[in-house]
């Protein structure tokens, strides 16, 4: 098989997975969450079902808005999906490993949040305003801490390119094996994780009716088939940021090499690591209250200072 | 069971680590009563990484160390905070001398001092555990910050017995521990240290109707 048609496929590969696991782990939390709180709960199947009927309904645009605002939902899209094709999945070659390693990563993520914050602008309303003003703050206090959690696990790898670090690491060939700055840059990735997909301690997902509101308060004004793909990025943001926590970290598993037998094996246990991690977010959800506002600068702080930590004890502990 | 002196290098390390970690949580919590389940917390890692040390170098005096932490740090000095607390009538620390997110800063500066302070020494040592000396020394320097940085008298008092439980570290990575007798008298004095620091903060509330050791710099008729 020619190097060309490989990765051609290998990108289409994990497109779909990525896509068809994302809804998933959306509605496994919500499932999760529904049950501790002694409810039934939808079927975990039940976002792909809100997508399909938000696809096929007519949207409605405000007079009021630009060119932005129905340009963002494509573009937030396609910079999620082009970052979830930079993080290993079910196999360590990343398809669009030539083009990009962890920045290009961190800056498609940035990419899609700064366009949805001028969209929360753009309708004018003062709860997308608000919305945007709010993901500013957020975004800019977790940016340098995932930049210095992604720096200490590059240094024990020796590369910032995702499919080398996971290699490595799944192998355990040529790694630092001290486990501090991964224990240091785990716990500060987590908590950057909870705070960019907007999860309880920092916002809380399930509600259109509160001040507090994040998210929900920047996309108040989509709808159809625009708010489909805003409510598919956001899953996939959380797909992405799962794969990476836990093929990072936890990297046992993933198909090393190209044979089909290690890849389904690889694919079924990635399926079953992001589900159990998302069962733990789930489970988060239900223990903790949210944060009030002005409190998500010392959680966002500590995120800030486990990865500088983590960082420092690799210099530290390398001697 | 025999670990190789990499490994079990690696795990006193990954123990340390874990204390310094929950010296940040104690530095970010606001809650009274959560900075002493901290403490406790930090003790109980204390108490791992000796008896992890004695079981390493075969030093049968640091398991009596480690079993005398475990009892007075993680049990006894808890409670007694624990009652103190209860009397008062504030939960939680809303006003700090250093805001939450500068005094995490701070903190991460002081961690990189310890570093580059103990840079030097780290490499003249043989010992399997001197890697933990700049975390021993960082815990040290973030128990006196906190005593700082904070109004409470019982916040006050958890700060400075962070700072002993780093010194402990720090003896039982620099030279595999004190001489018991030593280690005996600093146990008892940490003891009557805590218990008077409770007495002194219940004395406070009844005069002043506060913790607030701000209170004390100020004559009263």
């Amino acid at each position: 098989m020619s190097p060309i048609i490989q990765s051609l496929l290998l990108v289409t590969a994990q497109v779909i997975v990525l896509l068809t696991v994302s809804p998933f782990l959306v509605g496994l939390i919500r499932k999760v969450k529904a049950r501790f709180q002694c409810r039934q709960g939808a079927s975990v199947f039940q976002p792909y079902a809100d997508l399909a009927k938000l696809f096929r309904k007519q949207p409605v645009i405000s007079t009021t808005t630009s060119w932005i605002f129905t340009a963002t939902p494509y573009i937030l899209f396609a910079s999620t999906l082009s970052a979830g094709l930079l993080v290993p999945t079910f196999t360590t070659q990343t398809p669009l490993n030539f083009a990009g390693n962890i920045i290009a990563l961190v800056y498609l993520l940035a990419l899609g949040t700064f366009f949805l914050i001028l969209a929360g602008l753009d309708a004018g309303s003062a709860f997308g305003g608000m919305g945007s003003s709010r993901e500013a703050i957020i975004a800019s206090l977790t940016e340098p801490a995932m930049i210095l959690s992604i720096f200490a696990i590059a240094l024990t790898a020796g590369s910032t390119n995702l499919s080398t670090i996971v290699h490595k690491t799944a192998l355990l060939e040529g790694i630092a094996t001290d486990p501090s700055p991964h224990l240091m840059a785990l716990a500060a990735l987590f908590i950057v994780a909870l705070a960019e997909t907007g999860r309880v301690p920092v916002d809380n997902p399930a509600t259109h009716l509160e001040l507090t509101m994040i998210h929900e308060a920047m996309v108040l004004e989509y709808s159809g088939r625009y708010l489909a793909l805003i409510e598919w990025a956001a899953g996939l943001k959380l797909a992405v940021f799962l794969s990476l926590i836990a093929n990072v970290f936890a990297p046992w598993g993933i198909a090393t090499t190209l044979a089909p037998t290690t890849m389904g094996i690889g694919l079924v246990v990635y399926v079953v690591k992001i589900a159990g991690l998302a069962v733990l977010i789930g489970v988060i959800e239900c223990m903790f209250a949210k944060l009030r506002l002005f409190r998500v600068t010392d959680l966002l702080g500590v995120a800030f200072i486990l990865a500088l930590l983590g960082l420092l004890f690799f210099y530290i502990l390398r001697s | 069971m025999q670990i190789s002196p990499h490994t079990g290098s690696q795990l006193v390390d990954l123990c340390s680590a874990l204390l310094l970690l929950t010296c940040f949580a104690i530095v970010a919590q606001r809650r009274l009563s959560a900075c002493v389940d901290l403490f406790a917390l930090q003790s109980a890692f204390l108490v791992l990484t000796a008896a992890l040390v004695a079981f390493l170098t075969g030093n049968p005096h640091i398991y009596i160390a480690a079993g005398l932490t475990g009892l007075i740090k993680v049990i006894i000095i808890p409670r007694v905070l624990k009652k103190v607390i209860e009397r008062l009538n504030v939960k939680r620390e809303l006003v700090m001398n250093i805001n939450v997110p500068a005094g995490l800063l701070i903190c991460g500066a002081l961690v990189m001092l310890a570093f580059f302070i103990t840079q030097p020494i780290i490499p003249l040592g043989f010992l399997l555990t001197r890697d933990s000396l700049a975390i021993a020394l960082a815990i040290v320097l973030i128990g006196f910050f906190t005593m700082i940085a904070r109004q409470k008298a019982v916040t006050q008092l958890v700060g400075f017995l962070v700072m002993e439980n780093g010194l402990f570290l720090g003896a039982t990575a620099a030279t595999y521990g004190m001489p018991l007798i030593v280690e005996l008298g600093v146990f008892f004095d940490v003891l009557i240290a805590a218990l008077i620091a409770g007495i002194y903060t219940n004395r406070l509330q009844d005069a002043f109707d506060s913790v607030d050791t701000t209170h004390l710099t100020v004559l009263k008729e």
